[in-house]
């Protein structure tokens, strides 16, 4: 056996070397081959830096998300890189015109059974346990990741991570609005956040499903009818995201963006400030008007005070009450021929 | 009407009017104008060569096992093929449609599709590729190939058989239909809830979607019942379960899983059916409604339907490896269990397609280990492949490259699957292109496991083998294309670019978009030599033409027939004395398969009924999309009207004599071709006659 993997590793590198003229040989041959990982290499450094937004997380939540993947992956190559590898030795070495050794009886082996069942076995217990830890560590209703509590009978909250902003997320068709209700403002399509402080979503919906998702700072949360999630997080530093809608909900889906900006405690308070005297006021009436169903084609954002105690719960409501913004025809099945017709869904409902 | 329609409706066209024939749009007219072109000549030679009668009396009418597989083949290439031109008018869109200053073409904002197009053409490309491509092949595989392993002359239920094949053909008539009349659903091949509620849907694309799986859903369910059957029933003797070739495993595990998760789509959709026509309240947000249990109801269902896909894949690559490596399957025994175990851990898992619902700590922990538990047999498999191949005598030819590619996507799909199954990670990249390139990369298994399936048995089914340097070139192009699309994609996951968007808002995005794209004209050129190979194939056939056992080395009991297999099979229903019944035989010089005394055989006369069947299912889909009540009404009376009818029609079916079949096998003992042609009656025609 062990003659035999010391055979079979030199046979790979010697498989190599050949393989080495070849690709020399086909390179003189077709010299624009060259040009493929130039060109693969200059769209991966394109997207260098915090394009691979996965891999830069700025919050504790999407770090932790981050170094489990790392574990996993690495835990999963263990198994998976030999098995390519072997795959690929025993591909060269046993092709009929090397006349290597042949065995038709090698069908069957309890040893090596007992090793293919045990191996990935064990790997899934290690995945377990970090997926285990995960779950915790990134629960949406108390994430461990932010400090905070585990159970009613752990110790209390760690200083610094208690008092948490609370806002209120409502995705509308297809807009998004957030709610801060202790400072009774809102804004529409654009969030900002204090860094350092940890944040708790309530989320909801008035019609359809959506996904709330910050790469970088926070995982994807369903945001649902008539239903309330939560989730919490923390920015490490100020800056702007790209916050959006990750799950279809209709023809204006792909425009739910909304910027986000944290920004410092004192600029957070500041910016909050500013917000209360906004002009714009809402209430319950206000808000079903935004709710009407509006592509969001131009990035509008709206700033509102004086916002109405307990809207959220209010749109909670009206939703189990059956409450739903009928999508018109010409966001749907009239969208082609009213386009046709120079008919721009554009708009949508104006905003109010 | 018991829900509030927006739009006009009338009692004899529903809501049917001429402004639903979207001859304003350019796109589907040049779609027409394709399917005109593909079907003229087709229609064309038809008529000029007479075929029209051949058709229906060899084709249309028949119960023969391997011609019912082989149309369920030909349906799902054509959804394949209907299926990847959608894939490409997604990855144009998705290119054309990058950033605030992409242009704008035909009457988009962005790129050359406005939004509520774009969402039609991924709901129907995905709903085609899982369940009217990938599964409708598999199942022609199964078909044909499962009868003859096991040493039958035909499945337990002929005449049900074709029941399910028409039924699934009626499916996959009104998705295609729904590309000309009227529009296709645009949410999601899992048609998310709410969003399909009325509401939010108000046209018939849902309803296309709804009944299209509902029909197909039946049609499968039915063959399940058939397969399952036919294992358990019909095994020549000598055939104890574990001398079963593992195909035949693979199916039986398959179709266990089809049985028991099918008829829980049929709930699911019926209830969505009873919201949309009823008013009732199943899935709504409001008044009492709960739109989870659609999600959970659609994944019961759906998780276990990926392993529908696959298993079967897995069945090919097992058989493929080992004739190929001229060995028997490395822990066959092993593999059996490993099978057994992935279909049953199948039914426990579904919840991992929505963890981010905002379940606690707990749930989702539970289904993240379930999930986890699926890798064990999976790696099992893995490794008794890699086995197989150590120390075997490997000849690469095609059948052999698709299933080693299969076994090397595997690896990386793998991978990411038990990314995905950590909550702690899913919750970054669930919905996001990295969910949409693994479940790619593991559908691209059982696509690579289709090809090689297709390669391996074609000689068998027809008589003669497929080019093999066409072939060659359809696969490297193949495996080009999808490297160059899904590497693109999986990095594009990590940048957090996230599915179904229309317009994508970042324009770093474009190199890898342009990579896909580029990927995408691989696949297009191995598109052409697969047309290639199959036309090089036809021509030079005589060329070509092998006996038995084309590929000397396989080892199941289907290659002990003559070929291209006469419709009885077998005509002295063979012993089996071993596990590689074919294998044993041909090692101890018994390979001979003409034995002395022949038998009468008899097999089921032709019936059109089963067609007709399709025909009225299909009607009655129609006339439910469109809310037509009289032509729905008809046509499901007219189903149940003949159905009853059948059942008293006194068919005895049709005797082939000793002394034909001793003809028919004496004449061929040296080649083992068969060029006799007899066929079963078709027994409508007796009424006429
Ligand atoms: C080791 C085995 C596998 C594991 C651990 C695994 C895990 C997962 C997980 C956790 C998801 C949910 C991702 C998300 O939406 O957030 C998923 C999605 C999916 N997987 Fe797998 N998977 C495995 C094998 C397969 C196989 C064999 C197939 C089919 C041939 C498959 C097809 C799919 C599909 C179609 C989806 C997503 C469907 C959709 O959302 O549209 N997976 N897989
Ligand atoms: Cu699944």
């Amino acid at each position: 056996m062990r003659a035999d993997i010391i055979a079979a590793v030199k046979q790979g590198m010697i498989a190599i070397v050949q393989l080495r003229h070849r690709a020399d040989f086909m390179r003189r041959r077709c010299g624009w081959l060259r040009l493929l990982p130039l060109a693969l290499l200059a769209s991966l450094s394109g997207c260098s830096g915090h394009q691979l937004r996965l891999l830069h997380p700025d919050g504790p939540i999407a770090a932790t998300s981050l170094r489990l993947s790392v574990i996993d992956v690495l835990i999963m190559l263990c198994i998976i890189l030999p098995t390519g590898i072997f795959v690929a030795i025993s591909l060269w070495r046993f092709r009929a015109a090397r006349k290597a050794r042949y065995d038709p009886g090698f069908t069957h082996s309890v040893r090596l059974e007992v090793l293919m069942w045990g191996v990935p076995f064990a790997a899934v217990a290690a995945l377990a346990y970090f997926s285990w830890r995960g779950v915790f560590l990134v629960n949406p209703y108390a994430p461990t990741a932010l400090g905070q509590r585990k159970s009613l009978l752990a110790m209390p909250d760690r200083p610094g991570t208690g008092n948490p902003l609370v806002i209120d997320v409502v995705a509308t068709d297809w807009q998004w609005l957030f709610i801060y209700p202790d400072q009774h403002i809102a804004t529409l399509n654009t969030l900002s956040l204090p860094a350092g402080r940890n944040i708790e979503f309530r989320l909801t919906a008035t019609d359809v499903v959506n996904d709330f998702y910050i790469p970088q700072l926070i995982g994807m949360i369903d945001v649902m009818p008539g239903m309330r999630t939560k989730d919490m997080m923390r920015a490490d530093r100020p800056g702007v995201w790209q916050g959006f809608s990750a799950d279809i909900s209709g023809a204006g889906f792909s425009w739910m963006q909304f910027p986000t900006r944290v920004m410092t405690h004192a600029g957070f308070a500041a910016w909050v400030a500013k917000t209360q005297v906004a002009p714009r006021h809402l209430d319950y009436a206000g808000f079903r008007s935004i709710a009407r169903p509006t592509i969001d084609l131009r990035g509008v954002t709206r700033n509102f005070s004086a916002v109405q105690p307990h809207l959220f719960s209010r749109i909670v409501h009206a939703a189990v009450k059956g409450a739903t913004d009928t999508t018109p025809m010409f966001l749907t099945e009239h969208m082609r021929r009213d386009l046709a017709r120079r008919a721009p869904y554009l708009s949508g409902y104006p905003h109010s | 009407m018991l829900v509030h329609l927006q739009g006009a409706w009338n009692p004899w066209l529903g809501r049917l009017t001429l402004s639903q024939i979207p001859y304003h749009s350019p796109i589907v007219l040049g779609a027409f104008a394709f399917a005109l072109l593909a079907a003229a000549p087709i229609v064309g030679l038809m008529t000029y060569y007479q075929k029209w009668g051949y058709l229906i009396r060899e084709w249309i009418t028949t119960l023969d096992h391997k011609k019912i597989g082989v149309m369920y083949i030909i349906i799902g290439l054509v959804m394949l093929l209907r299926g990847f031109i959608d894939g490409i008018m997604i990855r144009t869109q998705q290119l054309l449609a990058d950033g605030p200053r992409s242009a704008a073409h035909l009457q988009a904002v962005h790129g050359y599709l406005p939004p509520f197009h774009f969402d039609q053409i991924y709901s129907s490309h995905g709903t085609i590729m899982i369940i009217f491509a990938v599964t409708v092949v598999l199942t022609g595989f199964q078909n044909i190939i499962v009868p003859l392993q096991i040493g039958a002359r035909d499945m337990a239920f002929p005449y049900l058989n074709a029941v399910s094949l028409w039924l699934t053909a009626a499916g996959a008539a009104l998705v295609m239909i729904s590309l000309f009349i009227g529009d296709f659903s645009h949410a999601g091949w899992v048609g998310i809830v709410p969003l399909t509620e009325l509401p939010y849907s108000p046209g018939v694309g849902v309803d296309y979607w709804d009944w299209a799986l509902q029909l197909s859903s039946l049609g499968t369910t039915l063959g399940a019942l058939n397969l399952i059957t036919t294992i358990i029933m019909m095994r020549a003797p000598g055939m104890r379960w574990f001398r079963m070739p593992f195909f035949t495993w693979a199916t039986l595990s398959t179709q266990t899983i089809g049985l028991t998760a099918f008829p829980v789509l049929g709930v699911a959709l019926a209830l969505l059916s009873c919201d949309r026509y009823l008013g009732t309240h199943f899935y709504t947000a409001g008044l009492g409604g709960n739109l989870m249990l659609y999600t959970d109801l659609f994944w019961i269902w759906g998780h276990p339907e990926v392993y529908f896909i696959i298993l079967p894949a897995w069945g090919i690559m097992s058989e493929v490896i080992p004739t190929f490596s001229e060995k028997a399957l490395f822990g066959y025994t092993v593999m059996v269990a490993a099978t057994l175990s992935i279909a049953g851990l199948s039914w426990a898992v579904w919840l991992h397609h929505f963890f981010t619902m905002g379940a606690g700590p707990g749930v989702n922990l539970v289904f993240s280990v379930s999930t986890m538990l699926v890798g064990i047999p999976t790696g099992v498999k893995v490794f008794n492949w890699s086995l197989t191949l150590y120390r075997g005598r490997l000849r690469f030819e095609t059948p052999m490259l698709w299933a080693i590619g299969a076994l090397f996507l595997l690896l990386v799909g793998g991978l990411t699957g038990m990314m995905l199954a950590i909550p702690a990670i899913n919750y970054t990249v669930h919905n996001s292109v990295f969910v949409v390139a693994h479940f790619h990369t593991m559908f691209l298994v059982s696509v690579f496991g289709i090809f090689a399936g297709l390669m391996y048995w074609f000689p068998k089914v027809f008589g003669f083998r497929l080019d093999e340097r066409s072939g060659r070139r359809f696969f490297t192009f193949f495996s080009l294309g999808t490297v160059f699309v899904f590497a693109a994609m999986y990095t594009l996951g990590l940048m957090g670019m996230t599915r179904r968007l229309d317009y994508l808002y970042n324009p770093h995005w474009q190199a890898l978009l342009i990579i896909q794209e580029f990927g995408i004209f691989l696949y297009c050129v191995s598109v052409f030599y697969f047309c290639k190979m199959i036309y090089v194939s036809i021509r030079d056939r005589a060329k070509e033409a092998h006996g038995q056992d084309v590929w000397r080395t396989s080892r199941t009991l289907e290659w002990m027939t003559l070929t291209p297999v006469p419709f009885y099979n077998f005509a002295v229903i063979p012993v089996v004395h071993g596990r590689d019944a074919w294998a044993m035989r041909r090692d101890s010089g018994l390979t001979a398969t003409s034995p002395g005394d022949y038998e009468d055989i008899n097999l089921p006369n032709n019936t059109i009924v089963p067609a007709m069947l399709g025909a009225l299912a299909f009607g009655f889909g129609f006339g439910m999309v469109w809310r037509i009540w009289w032509l729905a009404g008809l046509s499901l009376l007219g189903i149940i009207g003949l159905v009853i009818l059948r059942s008293f029609a006194d068919d005895r079916g049709f005797t082939l004599t000793a002394a034909t079949v001793r003809r028919m096998e004496r004449n061929h003992e040296d080649t083992g071709i068969v060029t006799d042609h007899i066929s079963p009656p078709v027994a409508e025609l007796a009424l006429f006659q």
